[in-house]
């Protein structure tokens, strides 16, 4: 956008083309910080004896499984919503299914936290896994509260019609975010819950 | 086209000068907050020095004000605070904010032919995201139970709640965090702008070197400044939440967190940032010893290669941080070998540098003083850098001044190099005032004489065992002789520290009353220095087509009789204009 | 040359220079006291001579690096520094006009790197690999007769931890100092070392060697004394506000004294052992 287009109504196919390469240099950017977060993971890992360590109460598996379904069906209906939208068709419904999809991950994974830290595994304990598994998913977590608000910011403004087929680039970039936490949230669930 | 129109400039005092969207505007707050940053780092550095010279004695005047009530004696952990706080701010909040946030801000539109970065909001957002990192790195300073004191690297476990107790460097932590996001927000910002924004006819090999130096510095930034994000981010969750990250369960076999790892972390961070750096100063001075010297940039697609390739190469160096932490054989050998190979990329940019102003036409006014030097401190740095990418002799120099004289050369006092002559260069476009030429001068030879002083006689003390980070090294006979060293780099210190006063004066005097700038005050033909100085709001009144290179100095095909031609302006007969300088009359000697 | 000629004939560089100067005087550095106390004391210039058995491989490698910069820099400094006398802007004078993309310029510009890469990286890199392995990382064993130390490092002191007389850790005579460490001459003196909180590193500049003492993980390293005498250890690496206090001595004397000594000290050692003290008891199993 140059100055005169920060407030364009209209955006162009270079306006577009412009906000996708930042999308996806943000998104190569940040994939650096979970990269961190990842090898950390590995290296720690391989100094424990034993993985996953004994005596440690582990989060529940069935609850995890189900937020992944959830979140893996949520940017489904993200990408089914998108694709309308570059079609010029009606996309708020997959839209919302997609929003909802997502409030429902983060329902499950806090229940998940709350079930873990109520069995006694907390970070206080100050183990290698607590470490690990509460560091890497309150991470994550933050991430699911900011692609939720984005979600919820192009849902509005598909509602007022700011966002339209026409006017698209934030709705794409969006849906874009929220890939991206999904795919690291499948990295965190092979760490976590894939012996 | 939504892409062409001019927006009336804001009038409101907050939206023009505090909240402003405008890059040049955005770009003259970045220099102000990395200036007074530099100037408070400065005084710790002096601080620093006097502690050193004069063990426990008083430091003059300002001690009584800032330690009342040891009576102006610097304690050793207030000392601690001071060398931390010093690397913190200097890196984080005077140089990068000068060098990248200022000139990233300004360059990147004005010389690629655009009316502002491609998301201004984003670009304000940097701006303010530093502005909070750096205040609560100011008001770690201020927390009752100590502020950081674990080095501005930050090893664990000192830096956990095992070392530091108080919230100081919880504090530091998430500030260094802010700051890192800032930079990602200008990194992302400036990558995007550079690749999609350039003015018609501005390919890539006419970009001027300084906005090669800014994309592969805004590369840097956006993949590795998330690294010490991530690494801050364990390191407050070890402080605030008790895990377990960097703190190990025993003391000898293994199990729990793990220190190493965040040295490793910091240090793939922590290489590549002394490119971050110097990067901007290379492009600088790229560009400036060919402006000056009236000749071509020789070279110049052999210096992108050569920036590019230290890109690529700059994070997988880093472990000659850690020749001493217990690497294994294989490991240490390998970036042994690796740093070597970085440093034939230097090796090219100074063949590169020292060739454009062979048989030129030197003006040496001070921006030009200002790159030649970055060229000698470089010079001085990077040599001195093979004994320490060399095991053998990295093993006794490592963690002693010889380290501190090395990296204040290659990265701190290369880049303010590269900075100042950046200041002295744009001050005229940016503020519309020229800075004095005769105080300029002074302020280099003021400068750069006490530097390399006390940057030699650090190679000196640490050549001959002294230890970094000691308060006192009075106290251990072992390095009681050293004194004369410590005193006479110290008293080159306070030279150095003086002869700032002479730039404070002289950018505070012309700023409000130095003489108007020319339009095209150095005779070069960038396209910034085709628009009135100041730069008017909207930078272009139309886009420019560009045509010809940043650097056609001395061209026999530029018409009029000039030396230097605008980038907009063709050459008198393109397909003729020679290219062999054996086709050149010689030179009149 | 002449704008300098002309700065120094201005009134304004003179008001501006006495300012600087006065200046100068305010600032520190004009402390008599201070600068009378480094002429007084004794000084030294460099590290004192080498005691180690490696230690004239730092010295060699040092050398030879020094003559090698100290050529390219001057080097450097002629290109730099005669251009800005010869080609200085003046009337009648022009640059040539050379953007040196030739091929010919870039062959050039690859040779000399090449060259400089081989003489300067290579040729050090060489003599390094050999030095680290035939020096640093060759660590003795016990069976080549090392005289093994356990150091414990922490906040502010070094702890060390010798066998004693039956070649054991984690017994009644092992022989535990603080601050002080003696070792026998001709001995190849080998370390174990880790930390009992913050990161510190054992460095005894006069036998060329430093090391990290890491919490969590043991580290080794070794050197083998030549010289009988007291030297100094320091540490190295920051780790708390007394980090400059931490120094230790360390004795290194003739193998006949040495015996004595280590007979005398394990003697001392069994009969102070008490069982109870279990902060005492902190050796571990020794790691090659
Ligand atoms: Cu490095
Ligand atoms: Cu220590």
């Amino acid at each position: 956008m140059t100055i005169a287009s920060i407030h364009a109504p209209v955006e162009d196919t270079r306006d577009r083309t412009n906000a996708a390469l930042g999308m996806a240099i943000f998104i190569g950017s940040w994939a650096m910080a979970f990269a961190v977060l990842f090898i950390s993971f590995l290296i720690l890992r391989q100094r424990q004896a034993v993985w996953p360590p004994v005596g440690v109460t582990l989060p529940s598996l069935p609850l995890a499984v189900a937020a992944t379904l959830t979140l893996l069906g949520s940017s489904f209906a993200l990408h089914r919503s998108v694709s309308a939208l570059r079609r010029g068709a009606p996309f708020t419904s997959w839209w919302t299914a997609g929003l909802v999809g997502g409030l429902v991950f983060a329902v499950l994974q806090t229940w998940l936290w709350a079930d873990l830290w109520a069995a006694g595994t907390t970070t206080f304990t100050g183990g290698t896994y607590e470490s690990l598994f509460y560091g890497l998913t309150w991470f994550h977590g933050l991430h699911v509260l900011c692609g939720l608000g984005a979600l919820f910011l192009a849902r509005i403004g598909a509602a007022t019609g700011r966002y339209g087929h026409q006017r698209r680039a934030f709705v794409v970039n969006a849906a874009v975010f929220w890939h991206f936490v999904d795919v690291v949230w499948i990295v965190l669930f092979i760490c976590f819950f894939v012996p | 086209m939504s892409h062409d129109g001019i927006h009336p400039e804001p009038t409101s005092f907050w939206r023009k000068h505090v909240f402003s969207v405008d890059h040049k505007v955005i770009a003259k707050q970045f220099l102000w907050f990395g200036l007074v940053w530099l100037l408070i780092g400065g005084m710790m550095a002096m601080m620093i020095r006097w502690q050193l010279a004069n063990p426990g004695e008083p430091f003059p005047v300002l001690g009584a004000l800032l330690f009342p009530s040891t009576g102006g004696v610097i304690q050793p952990d207030t000392y601690n605070v001071l060398f931390t706080m010093h690397g913190t701010i200097m890196i984080f909040l005077g140089l990068t904010p000068v060098l990248i946030g200022c000139f990233g801000n300004y360059c990147i539109p004005m010389l690629i032919g655009a009316r502002d970065m491609i998301v201004p909001l984003l670009n304000m957002l940097s701006f303010w995201t530093l502005m909070l990192g750096g205040a609560v790195g100011f008001y770690s300073l201020l927390v009752p139970l100590g502020a950081s004191e674990a080095g501005w690297t930050g090893y664990p476990t000192l830096s956990t709640t095992v070392g530091a107790p108080g919230s100081g460097e919880t504090l530091w932590a998430l500030a260094v965090f802010l700051i890192g996001a800032s930079s990602i927000m200008g990194g992302i910002n400036y990558i995007t702008t550079i690749v999609r924004l350039r003015a018609p006819g501005m390919t890539w090999s006419r970009l001027p070197l300084t906005i090669w130096g800014m994309f592969f510095t805004a590369i840097l930034n956006v993949l590795f400044l998330p690294v010490i994000g991530s690494a801050m981010i364990l390191l407050v969750l070890d402080r605030a939440f008790g895990t377990q990250f960097y703190v190990p369960a025993t003391m000898i076999d293994g199990g729990g967190g793990d220190p190493i790892l965040y040295q490793h972390l910091f240090w793939i961070f922590g290489h590549p940032e002394v490119y971050i750096l110097i990067l901007p100063a290379w492009g600088f001075i790229s560009d400036f010893l060919s402006f000056f010297a009236r000749k071509p940039a020789f070279g110049y697609r052999v210096t992108v290669g050569a920036m590019l390739a230290v890109t690529v190469l700059s994070a997988v160096v880093y472990g000659h941080h850690m020749f001493t932490t217990g690497l294994s054989p294989m490991l240490g050998e390998s970036f042994m070998l690796l740093t070597m190979i970085i440093s034939v990329p230097g090796e090219i940019l100074f063949f590169n540098w020292l060739h454009t102003i062979w048989r030129g036409s030197l003006r040496l006014t001070t921006p030009m003083l200002f790159s030649l030097g970055t060229v000698f401190v470089f010079g001085l740095g990077g040599l001195t850098g093979l004994y320490l990418a060399t095991i053998s002799t990295d093993i006794f120099l490592h963690d002693t001044y010889f380290v501190v004289g090395h990296f204040h050369l290659t990265m701190a006092a290369s880049s303010l190099f590269g900075a100042f002559a950046a200041i002295y260069f744009w001050m005229p476009k940016m503020f519309g005032r020229m800075l004095d030429e005769r105080l300029g001068k002074l302020h280099f030879w003021a400068t750069f004489i006490p530097l390399t002083i006390v940057f030699c006689v650090m190679f000196w003390s640490g050549y001959a065992g002294m230890p970094r980070r000691y308060y006192d090294h009075t106290y251990l006979e072992y390095l009681r002789d050293l004194q004369h060293l410590n005193v006479l780099t110290s008293a080159a210190a306070f030279l150095l520290g003086a002869a700032q006063l002479i730039f404070a004066f002289n950018f505070i005097r012309s700023r409000w009353w130095g003489a108007k700038a020319p339009t095209n005050p150095w005779e070069v033909g960038t396209l910034d220095m085709a628009v009135p100085s100041p730069v008017p709001y909207y930078n272009f009144e139309t886009i420019p087509t560009v045509v010809t290179g940043p650097h056609e100095f001395s061209n026999p095909a530029i018409p009029d009789g000039k030396d230097w031609i605008f980038q907009t302006e063709p050459l008198a007969d393109r397909a003729a204009a020679p290219t062999d300088p054996s086709a050149q009359p010689a030179a009149s000697h | 040359m002449k704008t300098l000629l002309d700065a120094l004939r201005s009134r304004a560089t003179w008001r501006w220079l006495g300012t600087g100067a006065l200046l100068l005087m305010l600032s520190p550095c004009a402390d008599a006291a201070m600068l009378q106390e480094a002429v007084d004391l004794p000084n030294r210039w460099g590290p004192n001579p080498s005691a180690s058995d490696y230690g004239w491989r730092y010295d060699e490698l040092f050398t030879l690096i020094t003559i090698l910069i100290s050529v390219s820099f001057a080097i450097m400094l002629i290109l730099l520094v005669l251009p800005m006398i010869r080609d200085r802007a003046r009337a009648g004078h022009k640059a040539s006009f050379d953007h040196g993309s030739s091929l010919f310029d870039k062959r050039f510009t690859a040779t000399v790197s090449v060259i400089v890469f081989i003489v300067l990286d290579a040729w050090v890199l060489v003599i390094a690999v050999r030095d680290l392995r035939e020096g640093y990382w060759n660590i003795p064993t016990e069976l080549e007769g090392a005289y093994r130390v356990e150091v414990l490092a922490q906040q502010w002191s070094w702890n060390f931890r010798a066998t004693g007389l039956d070649g054991e850790f984690g017994t009644a005579d092992d022989v535990i100092t603080i601050n002080d460490l003696t070792v026998p001459q001709d001995r190849p003196v080998v370390f174990n070392l880790t930390s009992k909180d913050v990161i510190h590193s054992l460095y005894v500049p006069d036998m060329r060697m430093k090391r990290d003492a890491n919490p969590g993980a043991v580290n080794q390293a070794w050197f083998q004394p030549i010289t009988a005498g007291d030297f100094a250890i320091l540490c190295a690496e920051l780790c708390g506000f007394a980090h400059y206090q931490m120094g230790a001595q360390l004795h290194v004397l003739s193998p006949e004294d040495f015996g004595a000594w280590e007979q005398d000290a394990s003697m001392i050692a069994v009969a102070g052992f008490d069982p109870e003290d279990t902060e005492a008891q902190w050796a571990w199993d020794w790691k090659e």
